[in-house]
């Protein structure tokens, strides 16, 4: 099963489409109450073929960027790889634990990026009629006219970009047939959810939902947290024992003697026949030959993870990190609670979120 | 009277025996020289008296030899162990350390003395701690005045053949039994030797018959070996006549001998090479550069070029399982004692791998077992004193015993009994699995005291225990007698104890004072209650079976960990909604 479906791959696909669908549907939304009825229906129309022509746009050029970074990847990299395997393993699975970490909160507030997305839109909308921009009078105008274009198209070949990007980091230790149907469950799972979220469905089944996904997420990341040790581990004992730690198969030998907690000489993640056990250990991290610095850091893991959801939840009941004056709330440090989006925009986002959060209370 | 009669008998009996057998003394002192016998790498061998290669210890059969050891090495014990030999009444002085003997330590004296009463191509070797591969073994022949092939050669020539190591055996044991080589893969030779050396020229006179006496003496590498041009007849086997059987090449695992007759061509117009070839199939990696064959000639005129060997398309070696003893000695089929020992390789809880005979891997007892034997009276037959280690296996007088022999290794393996010749009476092909039965057992089965047994198949010995002693039988591999591949046999310990008890000679005993060894008591040491083995040596423990408590807690606090870590998302994830609702 892990060669054929990449778990983290689709949760991540899932989520970067979970947004852009939420843009294109906050547009249409745009469209709808900016353009009523009264207005021409052709132009409406123009308009919103606009949109959907560069969402599909901003989508080719992801493909193909992402389609060519990872061929040119496993084209190249895959030889230098193999030769320490558990080494790279433990890097990509330690990065990609990082990302899932990092945006993984976000998806349980896509009311929120909701919110945001309209705010930033909205504000978008009204510096291109007021700001003198630089440019000539006719790009200027093409810009006017065309802004239902460039705008989905910019955002979703920045997500896109941003997707291609994690699923770089999360993937790049995973085998390339594992790729493409987690891809697309991801993709569509997110425009089924987007489509929900626009059409406006039950909101706390749909939230339950998506706490049931982060918490998977957050396995996932575990998982490849302590995988990431362990795979260190494991290149440490290649180190030491050579050949014949590969002889051994998952047998005695196998394992650094002085570092397990648990072995059992079945069950292996990853090797051929054992499927169940790859899905087990994609999901929950299994491990059948479990060390210290593993279990370690699966727990470590998620006492972070405790420790930073709680501070979290009391930021956004009293305004303020626990621990600090009410008053010294830097937007910086707000925005990196976000953490959703790219750095370029940190300012304004900070600002977007602060927005929200006045509306919400 | 009668005084004068039994001085009279003892007095022609002194003459019979002056007449027959004469007394063979060697002065061994034993110390580190450097050689550099493959002309590649200059390292410290162990040498007797300043030199090294050892000498041949030659004698006729009949003979008494006496060997005078003084141990100069400074830094290690040693012993030696005279390999083939029945020691019949001197099983003190059969060598191995901890089983016959005290070790001898360094500054000690030790003196081994012992009548040969069969004739053939033995060696000698110690038979301490894997020490012999560090240079300390050589030949030992004895000449039979009385062989039925005395009149089929004109000339005998010795020729060993072995393996060689750049390093010392002291560092490559501690890296071979480590958790740092999980798998035991044995440390590979970096050469092979002849008469300890390279490119060995022997001169050979046309139309001559020549006795050659091969042994390989190696630690490890069972050699191929064959001689261009010239076929062997094969008469002797570890000291067994054999009725004289052609073959073009042999396979002599280590510790093997073979006495073969070849008959010089008529002519001198060209020199033959000859070649000892290591078999690769044993070495788990083949390092790139390794030349695992040593050439040598049979120089018929030394001015004529002596040609490279030839390449061969595939080994073919003689089956040695085919061979007839020439005394035609009958099957033993009559058992009376059959003892299975199933043989594996497997890691213990230091990470180290290690080898068993029914789940035992061989630990040396803290005193030697043979005086375990004489200072136990009615104890001796009890196997429980030997200890919980030394795969000990108790026989009584003159029972017919039959060895099956399971090898659950994808290895080859070559077992050696002490004190003994066993019939080999089935040997299956590689991957034959475990012995059930074989209703065609040869008449007149082969008889030797080292025999390879094949990767995943077994063998059947049989032979008459008629020789009490505590005898060894392990493995001639070297790396697998230090990780443990030994059984003792401890053979009609009663009637040992009857020849032997108070015997003992004072040299003997005195290594066990100079090096701290006990040497009364049962294996732990322990000389009032025989049954109290408290500590004796042991095994490191095996391995954790999967989940202990450490493994469960472990697993316990993280699945606790994941589940409150999930319990805290869902409630952060359920704040805003609630916030909005309410």
């Amino acid at each position: 099963m892990p060669n054929v479906f990449a778990v983290p791959v689709f949760f991540i696909c899932f989520r970067e489409c979970l947004e852009t669908s939420i843009i294109v549907s906050v547009l249409l939304a745009f469209l709808k109450q900016s353009l009523g009825p009264e207005h021409d229906a052709a132009v409406r129309k123009r308009l919103v073929r606009q949109i959907w022509l560069g969402v599909i746009l901003g989508l080719f050029i992801c493909v193909v960027i992402g389609a060519g970074l990872i061929g040119a990847f496993y084209k190249a990299g895959k030889q230098a790889f193999d030769a320490a395997e558990f080494l790279w393993e433990g890097i990509f699975a330690l990065i990609a634990s990082i990302i899932i970490t990092l945006m993984g909160a976000a998806l349980l507030r896509v009311n929120k990026m909701q919110d945001k997305w309209r705010t930033k839109i909205a504000k978008a909308l009204e510096d291109k009629d007021s700001s003198p921009l630089p440019l000539t009078g006719r790009l200027k105008r093409w810009c006017q006219k065309y802004a239902m274009f460039l705008l989905p198209f910019v955002t979703v070949l920045r997500e896109g970009i941003e997707a291609v990007l994690f699923i770089g980091g999360v993937g790049l230790g995973l085998p390339a047939t594992s790729f493409p149907l987690a891809v697309i469950c991801g993709l569509l799972a997110g425009a089924v959810i987007g489509y929900l979220i626009y059409k406006g469905g039950n909101r706390t089944s749909l939230q339950i939902f998506l706490i049931i996904s982060t918490c998977f997420l957050y396995l996932i990341a575990a998982g490849l947290f302590s995988k990431g040790i362990w795979d260190f581990e494991a290149h440490a004992w290649g180190k030491i024992a050579g050949e014949g730690a590969l002889e051994a198969g998952s047998g005695p030998g196998s394992y650094d003697i002085r570092k397990s907690v648990w072995h059992v000489n079945c069950c292996t993640p990853g090797s051929k026949g054992d499927g169940g056990w790859g899905v087990f250990n994609s999901l929950f991290g299994w491990q059948n030959s479990a060390t210290y610095g593993s279990v370690i850091s699966y727990n470590l893991y998620w006492l972070v993870i405790i420790a930073g959801f709680l501070m979290l939840g009391y930021k956004e009941r009293s305004g303020h990190w626990p621990l600090q004056k009410p008053a010294a709330v830097a937007e910086d440090v707000q925005s990196q609670s976000d953490g959703s989006s790219g750095v370029g925009e940190k300012k304004q986002e900070g600002a977007a979120t602060s927005n929200v959060r006045e509306i919400q209370a | 009277m009668a005084m004068s009669l039994s001085s009279f008998l003892l007095s022609i009996s002194f003459f019979l025996t002056a007449v027959y057998a004469a007394t063979v003394t060697y002065d061994f002192d034993v110390s580190w020289v450097y050689a550099n016998p493959d002309g590649v790498y200059n390292r410290p061998v162990i040498g007797v008296n300043g030199k090294w290669p050892l000498p041949p210890i030659t004698a006729t059969k009949g003979d008494r030899v006496v060997v005078n050891v003084k141990n100069s090495l400074g830094n290690e014990t040693t012993s030696l162990h005279f390999h083939g030999l029945f020691q019949f009444g001197t099983n003190h002085m059969d060598g191995p350390i901890q089983v016959t003997q005290c070790p001898i330590p360094p500054g000690g004296s030790f003196t081994y003395n012992f009548t040969i009463d069969q004739p053939g191509t033995y060696w000698y070797h110690s038979h301490t701690k894997g020490q012999y591969p560090d240079g300390i073994r050589a030949p030992l022949i004895v000449h039979d005045p009385d062989s039925p092939h005395k009149d089929l050669y004109d000339e005998e020539i010795v020729i060993s053949f072995s393996d060689w190591y750049h390093g010392m055996m002291g560092p490559l044991l501690t890296d071979f039994i480590s958790i740092r080589n999980p798998s035991g893969a044995e440390p590979v030779p970096n050469a092979a030797l002849v008469n300890d050396t390279q490119n060995l020229t022997v001169s050979i006179q046309p139309g001559k018959t020549y006795l050659v006496r091969m042994v390989n003496m190696g630690a490890f590498a069972a050699q191929y070996v064959w001689f261009e041009g010239h076929t062997m007849k094969i008469v002797e086997v570890d000291g067994i006549y054999t009725e004289p059987t052609e073959a073009n090449m042999l396979y002599m695992t280590a510790a093997q001998r073979y006495s073969v007759l070849i008959t010089a061509k008529n002519s001198t117009d060209a020199n033959f090479a000859f070649v000892g070839s290591m078999d690769q199939d044993l070495f788990d990696v083949v390092p790139a550069g390794l030349n695992p064959n040593v050439t040598g000639w049979l120089v018929y005129d030394e001015k004529k070029e002596k040609p490279a060997a030839k390449e061969i398309n595939a080994f073919e070696p003689f089956d040695d399982f085919t061979l007839v003893p020439e005394d035609k000695q009958g099957i033993l089929d009559k058992v009376d004692h059959s003892v299975t020992l199933d043989m594996k390789m497997d890691n213990l809880g230091d990470g180290a791998n290690y080898a068993f005979f029914n789940d035992v891997t061989f630990v040396r007892a803290k005193v030697p077992t043979l005086y375990t034997v004489l200072t136990s009276g009615s104890e001796a037959t009890n196997p429980v004193i030997y200890g919980g280690n030394t795969n000990q296996i108790l026989l009584k007088g003159n029972e017919t015993v039959e060895i099956i022999l399971n090898n659950n290794d994808p290895g080859k393996h070559p077992f050696h009994l002490h004190g003994h010749e066993f019939q080999v009476v089935s040997r299956s092909e590689d991957e034959a699995g475990a012995y059930i039965s074989d209703s065609s057992m040869p008449p007149t089965p082969m008889r030797r005291d080292t025999v390879l047994v094949r990767p995943n198949g077994h063998i059947v010995l049989r032979f008459r225990a008629t020789n009490p002693g505590v005898w060894l039988f392990h493995c001639h591999i070297e790396w697998h007698v230090a990780s443990g591949l030994v059984a003792t046999i401890i053979e009609d310990p009663l009637t040992l104890q009857a020849q032997l008890a108070g015997k003992i000679p004072a040299n003997h005993l005195q290594a066990c004072k100079d090096s701290n060894t006990p040497s009364e008591g049962n294996a732990a040491g322990n000389t009032k209650n025989l049954l109290d083995l408290t500590g004796q040596n042991k095994s490191p423990s095996p391995l954790p079976a999967g989940f202990t408590a450490r493994g469960i807690v472990a697993l316990v606090f993280s699945c606790l960990a994941a589940f409150i870590g999930m319990a805290v998302i869902g409630q952060y994830g359920m704040a805003p909604v609630k916030a909005k609702t309410g």
